[in-house]
């Protein structure tokens, strides 16, 4: 499904440049549930931003599903987004002056799914992460466990082939982070490929794969016996 | 469209509340200013528009002065308007007005003195469109007829059909009208307001204004209206007038212009009313626009530094497929939500201000539909602007890359940052000038108020009466020589004259003439002087001083021999020593009168005019009696009864009559009624215009503190005092406002030496007005910016480094 080779990306500031990705090469297959770990500034956000088409690599090749992403414009990436991809993030990101639907509800209007439609959908992804009966509240009236499983079913309403995971559990407790990390086994079950940044040891044996970086590059990579 | 985008923009407004509450208070009060400065300018500029208005001009008097022409008399001959009609052929038609201020109407036991009347020929009604609500125009052309505006008709006959009916009118003698029809109550927005019409004719009849008849070029005391025909060329029409010497005079010209442009645009000797003034209409609507522009100015200021707050919320759209133009439609209906409830706001403003507006410029104006269809374009053109205020920070937001965004990373360029300061820069630039003018203004207001006149007119009472019967001249004369003798028998009273006019009481009692000869024998056609009637005690009564000579004495004769004269009057002789001039001999009007006196200049109208060349000749008049009251009549309740006084002793002399009095001091202050309420509306603007520009700068302040949070944190760890957080802070506003000072002093400068050179005497534009100026904005500034500055710098800075 991903392929990169050699993907490069450096920060610019007026007189220094940082190498954020350097020469970065490895390959995830669809339907895999791949862990990527290190210390902080080895360059992981970095890979899931280009990975999530969020941003452009400087250098080296991105093929998603097959076809050459690299140097796409904005317009471009933004299309193959929001149907392809769905995110995760640490903090949660939901809108705070939406209710909890309408959150939920936001990558089916842009993708342009027509209202009845929508109210289906989202019900329906709502009910699987068992906050239906939440769904008029506003995300301050929410616990933190809740709040991220909105932001999971807002990831995943679209029916993503991907989703790329911030380190989904890194504002939770070890309850609601399990919970959080038992939706995305499920979704993994259903033939979603997940990416996962993660400090967590515990929350990469979830995974199939671990790929361990420092310093922009690809140290161990160790397949999970499952 | 997406009901979504309206339910965030409000949740949104809701939740914001200060911010919501900045940009709605600031947006409205920029609108309804606007609003309601429109509803005036636009009443100003709908004076005398009526159906085929376009092509209706009125003719006035230029004469020269030095080499050049200058209007000189709103008002023409009585042969004027035949002779055009008859002469070109653009003119179709003509009407001759002989205006009366005031008539006293007598039906029955009614009586009702009414001002605003005039004689005109019957094609007035053609030519200014009033059609007859009842009777018929044919029956005009006769002497002795008269219509009424409806609302008199109903004073004067109650619920009686009026038509056909006699009502009998006393204006220096009485005479008997036929009404023979009634036209509606004219608007407010006509420069010649008129309550009755009576028939031209009627000049040959009455007796008071029989010498008016006589078709002549001579006297000049009829406004002419002229009617071309479609597509006349003003200009050449214009130039073939001016060109034309009907009168035989090269010394004046006929020239014309447009009725729609008199209220605003003309203001010459002899107009009916005092007009309006076009540069008044021009500042107003400058201070609108600046006002309006602060507000949007404010409103993208803060709306760009909200955006900064909502770059997360910008990311997650993004991230969640948002594409820009998506981003920028929501930004716009968040700002069209915003727009339209501030416009309901300004609306509400609106229907709260206009009455107190109204009251305080004397008019009547209303937010109704007729008018609000005119606001229209306005209210698209403010849509538009608000939609393009909502646009700049709907870019700056939707440019935001979706990584950075999430992270809250946004560090507004220095570019953007230079434009936010530019748009504070020109809101206080915008604000200083608004100060300069107030204070001009101001200092200009009291300049008028100060400055002597060269009389005195405080307890000074001029009685006015009007004899309900015919009585002859010589019973007359007695008879007031009686009422004036009785009232210097009044203890209250220090002293009585009597005189054709005062200082303050406006053009219409003042004769003007040319062609006078000199001592020196040298004739002047060319020069007009100005002239009228008074006794020798006049002089005394309000206190006019003499620079040489001394006032005529009082003499029997009938014949005139006998003048007084002002300073600028022998100047313009030729008399730099006003002693040469005493016992000289001028010839006017064909009589050879004696120089007694020359007076020190006095200002006839107010400090708005130069001081014309002056005589007082010692003709016998009744017009007014001049009562200088002693002080001890100075408490309220001591004047209304010296005042009933008066009125029962006039009562007993002449029982048939009305009494009308004015305090001079009061009529004279009257003149500037308009300058003062101009200068009150420029403080009020200004002050809400410094309300916006503060509210600009507080937002712009707040988002200054957010950005430089962690700077300020860092600095207070290492040991920086608040007051030098403080100091850091408001550096760079204050820096701002000297910027913007320094644009402001030469605009300024300029813009109100050109409001200035309106007045004949004016104050000049001291340093300390711009310096005071500065100081007020750089205050304003300040506390503007500290309120929110020294939250900033008094926050525990643990909180400020935990939030990067």
């Amino acid at each position: 499904m991903i392929q990169i080779t050699d993907l490069e990306k450096f920060y610019k500031t007026e007189e220094v440049q940082t190498i954020a990705l350097n020469k970065l090469s490895f390959g995830v297959k669809e339907g895999e549930f791949v862990a990527i770990m290190g210390p902080s500034g080895c360059g992981k956000s970095t890979l899931l931003n280009i990975l999530g088409l969020l941003d452009d690599p400087d250098g080296g090749s991105f093929k998603f599903n097959g076809t050459e992403v690299a140097g796409y414009n904005e317009r471009k990436r933004s299309e193959l987004r929001k149907h392809n991809i769905g995110f995760v993030f640490q903090s949660f990101n939901l809108i705070d002056e939406l209710t909890v639907f309408e959150n939920v509800e936001l990558p089916l209007i842009y993708t342009g799914v027509k209202p009845a439609e929508r109210k289906k959908q989202v019900e329906a992804v709502l009910e699987k992460m068992q906050i239906m009966h939440r769904r008029n509240h506003f995300p301050q009236q929410l616990s933190g466990g809740q709040q991220q499983r909105v932001a999971v079913a807002r990831a995943v309403v679209n029916k993503p082939k991907l989703i790329l995971a911030d380190e989904p559990t890194g504002n939770l407790d070890s309850t609601n982070g399990n919970e959080v990390m038992d939706l995305l086994i499920d979704l993994n079950e259903a033939g979603t490929t997940i990416i996962m940044v993660t400090h967590s040891e515990h929350d990469a044996k979830y995974s199939h794969r671990i790929i361990r970086m420092m310093d922009g590059q690809k140290v161990t990579e160790n397949v999970l016996e499952m | 469209m997406n009901l979504l985008y309206f339910k965030i923009a409000f949740r949104y407004l809701l939740k914001n509340k200060l911010y919501s509450f900045i940009n709605i208070i600031g947006l409205s009060l920029g609108i309804a200013t606007f609003i309601i400065i429109s509803l005036y300018v636009s009443y100003e500029k709908s004076y005398d528009s009526f159906v085929g208005s376009d092509t209706v001009y009125r003719v006035y008097m230029d004469y020269i002065k030095g080499d050049i022409f200058e209007a000189g008399d709103a008002q023409t001959y009585n042969l004027t308007g035949p002779t055009l009609n008859e002469q070109f052929p653009e003119v179709v038609d003509n009407v001759r007005l002989y205006r009366l201020d005031k008539v006293t109407f007598v039906k029955g036991d009614k009586i009702i003195e009414q001002p605003n009347g005039a004689l005109v020929d019957a094609s007035y009604f053609d030519i200014f469109d009033t059609p007859l609500l009842q009777g018929d125009i044919s029956n005009f052309k006769k002497p002795n007829t008269v219509i009424l505006s409806e609302s008199l008709a109903e004073k004067l006959f109650g619920d009686y059909d009026p038509l056909l009916k006699t009502v009998s009118v006393f204006y220096g003698s009485d005479t008997l009208l036929k009404v023979v029809g009634i036209f509606p109550d004219m608007p407010e927005t006509t420069h010649m307001k008129l309550n009755y019409l009576i028939s031209f004719e009627t000049l040959e009849t009455w007796e008071a204004l029989k010498s008016q008849a006589k078709l002549n070029w001579n006297q000049n005391n009829f406004f002419t209206y002229i009617k071309v025909s479609k597509h006349t060329n003003f200009e050449a029409l214009q130039d073939k007038i001016t060109s034309a010497d009907f009168e035989n005079d090269p010394d004046e010209r006929h020239n014309i212009e447009r009725i729609t442009d008199i209220h605003l645009y003309s203001n010459k000797p002899y107009e009916a009313e005092t007009n309006g003034s076009g540069s008044r209409v021009k500042f107003l609507t400058i201070i609108a626009i600046i006002i309006l522009l602060l507000s949007w100015l404010n409103y993208i200021n803060l709306s760009t530094v909200k955006s900064l707050e909502r770059s997360r919320e910008v990311g997650i759209r993004k991230v969640a497929g948002a594409q820009r133009s998506q981003l920028i439609l929501q930004s716009l209906i968040e700002s069209m939500c915003l727009f339209l409830l501030a416009l309901v706001t300004a609306i509400i403003w609106v229907i709260v201000l206009l009455p107190i507006f109204n009251d305080f410029v004397g008019k009547s104006l209303i937010l109704g539909v007729s008018n609000s269809r005119a606001l229209l374009p306005f209210a698209g053109l403010m849509f538009l602007g608000s939609l393009l205020a909502g646009f700049y920070p709907a870019v700056i937001l939707s440019n935001f890359s979706p990584v950075k965004a999430l992270k809250g990373k946004i560090v507004t360029s220095s570019s953007k940052l230079n434009i936010r300061k530019g748009l504070i820069t020109v809101q206080f630039f915008a604000t200083i000038i608004l100060i300069i003018g107030t204070l001009v203004v101001s200092k200009q207001n009291n300049f008028l108020k100060e400055q002597s006149i060269g009389a005195e007119l405080s307890q000074v009472l001029a009685l006015k009466g009007e004899v309900l019967e015919t009585i002859p001249d010589s019973t007359l004369a007695v008879k007031i020589k009686v009422f004036e003798n009785e009232l210097k028998n009044l203890s209250f009273v220090n002293e009585v004259a009597r005189t054709a006019t005062y200082p303050g009481d406006g053009y219409d009692n003042l004769s003007s003439s040319v062609g006078i000869e000199y001592p020196d024998g040298t004739l002047d056609e060319r020069q007009i002087f100005y002239g009228y009637a008074a006794r020798p005690n006049y002089f005394k009564v309000v206190d006019i001083k003499f620079v040489a000579g001394e006032a005529f004495k009082e003499r029997t004769g009938k014949q005139l021999e006998n003048i007084v004269i002002n300073e600028k009057f022998a100047q313009q002789m030729g008399y730099s020593n006003p002693e040469d001039i005493i016992n000289q001999q001028v010839k006017f009007w064909g009589e050879t009168c004696t120089i007694t006196g020359v007076i020190r200049d006095y200002h006839h109208f107010g400090l708005k005019s130069e001081v014309l060349p002056l005589m007082i000749f010692e003709h016998q008049t009744y017009d007014n009696v001049l009562v200088k009251l002693n002080t001890s009549s100075g408490t309220v309740a001591g004047m209304q009864t010296s005042l009933d006084e008066i009125k029962s002793l006039y009562k007993s002399i002449f029982p048939n009559s009305i009494l009308n009095y004015s305090f001079l001091d009061k009529k004279f202050e009257a003149q500037y009624a308009e300058d003062q309420k101009f200068g009150t509306a420029f403080q009020i603007f200004t002050a809400l215009a410094i309300f916006i520009a503060a509210l600009g700068l507080f937002g712009l302040t707040s988002y200054m503190c957010l950005q430089r949070r962690k700077e300020i944190g860092i600095r207070k760890v290492t040991g920086a005092s608040v007051f030098q957080i403080l100091k850091l802070l408001n550096k760079d506003f204050v820096k701002l406002v000297v910027i913007a000072f320094i644009i402001a002093i030469p605009v300024g400068w300029y813009i109100m030496k050109t409001w200035l050179q309106e007045f004949a005497y004016k104050t000049d534009l001291s340093w300390w007005i711009f310096a005071l100026s500065a100081i007020i904005a750089i205050l304003i500034a300040l506390i503007t910016v500290s309120i929110q500055s020294v939250k900033a710098a008094i926050a525990n800075p643990v909180k400020c480094l935990k939030t990067e």
